[in-house]
C-alpha cells in the first residue's frame, strides 16, 4: 500500500475515534440545553427543535423571575407563575457552602499534610495509612449517625444543628484524607532544603510554612480546592439529610426535588443543570493559572 | 571586593571558635527508637578563622555533623559550642551561622533581592540597612544586575553565588557548606572555589566545609577531618595529612592516585629484612634497607600492609634507600607532565607516577624504584600505622 494511503487510512481511523467520543461527550449537553429552551417539561430528547417551541420560561423560573404560564391552549388561559423559592437560592446556597467548605478543607489538609511530610511523630505512617482506609468507605454510611448527631447538637447549638449550613460544612470537612495524601504528596516533592534554609534565615517553622512552603504548593492547592469545589455543588445525599427546608437546599438536593414522582419538571431541571455548570467553569477559569508547573522550578537542583 | 560587615563588630577574638565533645546523633523512626547511628562520639576543635575541611565517603557522618551545628538537627548527646556558648538547644538563627547548600536551596517564588534580604527581613532591620547591605554584597558577588530575577533564570554557578550571598549578608560568625560545588560543572566548580577561598581570606570567618571530594578538601582546608562511619579517623593539615595518614583508610582516601597497598609479611632472609607479598606465587619482594629496616624488625612475621604513594616509585634510582622492582607494564596514562603508569608487578598491582619523557607501552617490561624512605607501614588488625 501506498505510504499516502495508508496515512490516510490512520487519519480517517484516528478522526473517527475522536470524533465519537466527542460527540458522546457533547451531544447528551446539547440536549440538556436544548431542553432548558422548550416550551413544556419534555424530558430531553431530540437534537432538532421547532423555533415556535422556544421559550425562556424555564429559565425564568430557575432565577425566579415571574412569568405566565398557558394553562389551556384552546381558551388561552394563563396563570402567573412564581416559585415559592426560586432555583437560584439554592445555586447561591450550594455556592456558599462549597467555597467555605473547599477553604476549610485546603486550611485543613495542607497543615496536616505538612505535619505528615514533615514532622516525625509516633504512629505517623499508620495514622497516615488509616486515613486512607477510612477514606474507602462511602460516608453515607454514616449519615443516619450524622443525623443523630446534628439533632443532638441542635439542641444545644442550633447554628450547628440540622437544617444548617456550618452543619453541612463541618461534615464537609471530614472527608478530607485523599486530600491530605494528594498535599502530602506534592510537598515530598520539595526539597526540605528550602525551609531548613530559611529556618536558618530566621523564620520558625510556621514561618517557613508559611512563607517557603505554601507559595511553592500553589499549584497543588489549587486543584484541591477545585476537586472539591466540584464534588460539593453536584453533593446530594448528605446534604439531602442534612438540609430539609426547601430554602435550605443546596443545588443538587434542589434540582432533584424537580424530578418529583408526580410531577417531573423536566424543563426546570435541565435549566438548572445548564446553571450549576457556571459555577464549576468559573472556578476552573480562577484556577486555571494556579495549576502551572515550574513553580519551584530554580530553587533547588535535583 | 569589600564584604566585611561593619555593623556589627565582633569582640572576643574566639568567636567563631567551634568546639564538639562527645557528638552522637542517632536516628529514631516515628516512634523513637533508634534506628541508626550516623555520628559516634567525636571530638573536633575549629578554631576561630580556620577553614576546616569535613570530608569521607557518603554515609560517614560529615553532613549530619555539620547540620547539628546549623541546628537542623538535633543532638542525642554531647555538646556543641560556638565561641563560648553552649549552642545545643539554640535555634538556628540564634547560632551566628549561614549555610550553604548543595541544592542552593534559593526560595523559587522570591526574586535575587528578596532571597537574600528574606533573613534580614525576617529579623525585622531597617529597610535602608537590608538595602545596603544586599546592594553591597551582590556587587561584590557580581550579581548586582539580576537582583529582580527569579532563581529560575539564573545559571548554577549564579545561583550558588546568590546563595553565598544569602550566607554572607547574615554576617555570621561561622559559614557552613555542605558539599556546595557538588552540582557545578567542572569549570564553575573551580571558580566558585577560588571565590570561596577567596571570601576566607576577606572575612576571615570560621568556615565548615563538608565534601566527599577529596581533592576539593586537599584544596580548600586549613585542616581536614577525615571521617568513615561516624568516626574521625585524622585530623590534620593537608601535607601532613598526605604524607602522614594516622591509619590504612585516611592512606586510601586522601591522594589520587591512591596510595599503593600491598598484603603481605617482614621476612628475614640472607641478605636481611625483606617484605614479601602475600600471593600465592610471585609476590612482590621488596629487599629493606636504610630507616625503614628497624621498624620492620618489630614486626617480623605479623602481616602488615606496605603503602607507598605513586610518586614514590622511579624509574631511576635516586640518591637515599631506594630498592629496584621489576615489572611489567598495564597501562601508562601520558598526561604530559608526568605518566600514570599502572604496573604488574608479581601477582599484585602498582601504580606509579613517573616524570618522564618517555612514552611506555602495554606489556613493556620496567624496573621501578621504591623510595624507602617514603615508605608507611600499616597494622593489618589496627588498621593503624607502625611506628
Amino acid at each position: 500500500m501506498h505510504p499516502r494511503t495508508r496515512l490516510l487510512i490512520r487519519k480517517i481511523i484516528a478522526h473517527s475515534v475522536l470524533i465519537t467520543v466527542c460527540a458522546l461527550i457533547l451531544i447528551p449537553f446539547a440536549m440538556v440545553v436544548l431542553a432548558s429552551f422548550r416550551k413544556g417539561n419534555f424530558p430531553p430528547s431530540a437534537l432538532l427543535m421547532n423555533p415556535d417551541q422556544w421559550t425562556l420560561d424555564h429559565w425564568k423560573y430557575v432565577l425566579g423571575i415571574p412569568y405566565r404560564e398557558m394553562l389551556h391552549a384552546a381558551t388561552g388561559e394563563t396563570q402567573l407563575v412564581v416559585p415559592t423559592v426560586a432555583p437560584l437560592r439554592w445555586f447561591l446556597n450550594s455556592i456558599l457552602v462549597s467555597s467555605i467548605a473547599s477553604f476549610g478543607i485546603i486550611l485543613l489538609s495542607g497543615t496536616a499534610a505538612y505535619a505528615f511530610a514533615r514532622l516525625r511523630f509516633w504512629c505517623r505512617s499508620q495514622i497516615l495509612t488509616g486515613l486512607l482506609v477510612l477514606q474507602m468507605f462511602p460516608q453515607i454510611l454514616t449519615l443516619t449517625a450524622y443525623y443523630r448527631i446534628l439533632n443532638y447538637i441542635g439542641q444545644h447549638f442550633p447554628w450547628l444543628g440540622l437544617n444548617t449550613f456550618p452543619a453541612l460544612i463541618l461534615i464537609y470537612l471530614s472527608g478530607i484524607s485523599i486530600n491530605i495524601w494528594m498535599i502530602k504528596g506534592y510537598f515530598d516533592t520539595i526539597s526540605p532544603t528550602m525551609e531548613d534554609s530559611a529556618r536558618i534565615d530566621g523564620a520558625s517553622r510556621f514561618q517557613a510554612f508559611i512563607s517557603i512552603l505554601l507559595p511553592m504548593s500553589i499549584p497543588i492547592f489549587a486543584v484541591v480546592f477545585i476537586l472539591s469545589f466540584i464534588s460539593m455543588i453536584s453533593e446530594y445525599p448528605t446534604a439531602s439529610v442534612v438540609l430539609q427546608e426547601s430554602a435550605n437546599r443546596t443545588l443538587a438536593v434542589g434540582a432533584y426535588s424537580l424530578l418529583d414522582e408526580h410531577e417531573k419538571l423536566w424543563g426546570h431541571f435541565s435549566a438548572l443543570a445548564v446553571l450549576s455548570g457556571v459555577p464549576i467553569t468559573m472556578m476552573f477559569l480562577l484556577c486555571q493559572r494556579f495549576i502551572i508547573g515550574g513553580l519551584t522550578a530554580g530553587g533547588a537542583k535535583e | 571586593m569589600v564584604l566585611k560587615n561593619n555593623s556589627n563588630p565582633r569582640t572576643a577574638m574566639n568567636d567563631g571558635a567551634v568546639h564538639i565533645t562527645d557528638l552522637i546523633k542517632t536516628y529514631t523512626d516515628d516512634r523513637g527508637r533508634p534506628t541508626f547511628t550516623a555520628v559516634k562520639k567525636i571530638n573536633l576543635e575549629i578554631n576561630n578563622g580556620e577553614f576546616m575541611v569535613l570530608v569521607g565517603p557518603s554515609g560517614c557522618g560529615k553532613t549530619t555533623t555539620l547540620r547539628m551545628v546549623a541546628g537542623l538537627e538535633k543532638i542525642t548527646s554531647g555538646t556543641i559550642s560556638i565561641g563560648d556558648r553552649v549552642v545545643n538547644d539554640m535555634e538556628p538563627k540564634d547560632r551566628g551561622i549561614a549555610m550553604v547548600f548543595q541544592n542552593y536551596a534559593l526560595y523559587p517564588h522570591m526574586s535575587i533581592f528578596n532571597n537574600m534580604a528574606f533573613g534580614l527581613q525576617l529579623a525585622k532591620k531597617k529597610k535602608d540597612f537590608i538595602q545596603e547591605t544586599v546592594s553591597r554584597t551582590s556587587k561584590a558577588l557580581g550579581l548586582d544586575h539580576m537582583l529582580e530575577r527569579k532563581p529560575q533564570a539564573l545559571s548554577g554557578g549564579q545561583r550558588q553565588r546568590v546563595a553565598l550571598g544569602r550566607a554572607i549578608v547574615r554576617n555570621p560568625q561561622v559559614f557552613l557548606f555542605d558539599e556546595p560545588l557538588s552540582n557545578l560543572d567542572a569549570k564553575m566548580r573551580v571558580q566558585m572555589l577560588s571565590e570561596i577561598s577567596r571570601l576566607h581570606a576577606q572575612l576571615g570567618n570560621t568556615m565548615i566545609y563538608v565534601t566527599h571530594d577529596q581533592v576539593e578538601a586537599m584544596t580548600m582546608g586549613d585542616r581536614i577531618c577525615v571521617m568513615k562511619d561516624g568516626l574521625i579517623m585524622q585530623v590534620a593539615d593537608p601535607l601532613t595529612l598526605y604524607r602522614q595518614p594516622e591509619n590504612l583508610f585516611v592512606a586510601g582516601f586522601i591522594g589520587s592516585p591512591p596510595m599503593n597497598l600491598l598484603k603481605g609479611k617482614v621476612e628475614k632472609e640472607a641478605s636481611g629484612l625483606v617484605f614479601r607479598e602475600a600471593a600465592a606465587e610471585n609476590g612482590v619482594v621488596i629487599p629493606l634497607k636504610g630507616p625503614i629496616e628497624a621498624l620492620a624488625g618489630k614486626v617480623l612475621g605479623k602481616t602488615i600492609v606496605f603503602g607507598i604513594r605513586p610518586e614514590h616509585l622511579t624509574e631511576e634510582s635516586k640518591n637515599g634507600s631506594t630498592t629496584p622492582v621489576s615489572s611489567t607494564i598495564d597501562i601508562a596514562e601520558p598526561m604530559g607532565s608526568e605518566s600514570l603508569v599502572y604496573l604488574r608487578a608479581g601477582t599484585g598491582n602498582l601504580i606509579a607516577r613517573i616524570h618522564g619523557e618517555a612514552l611506555y607501552h602495554m606489556g613493556q617490561p620496567l624496573t621501578v624504584y621504591v623510595n624507602l624512605d617514603k615508605v608507611t607501614l600499616f597494622d593489618t588488625e589496627t588498621e593503624g600505622v607502625i611506628q
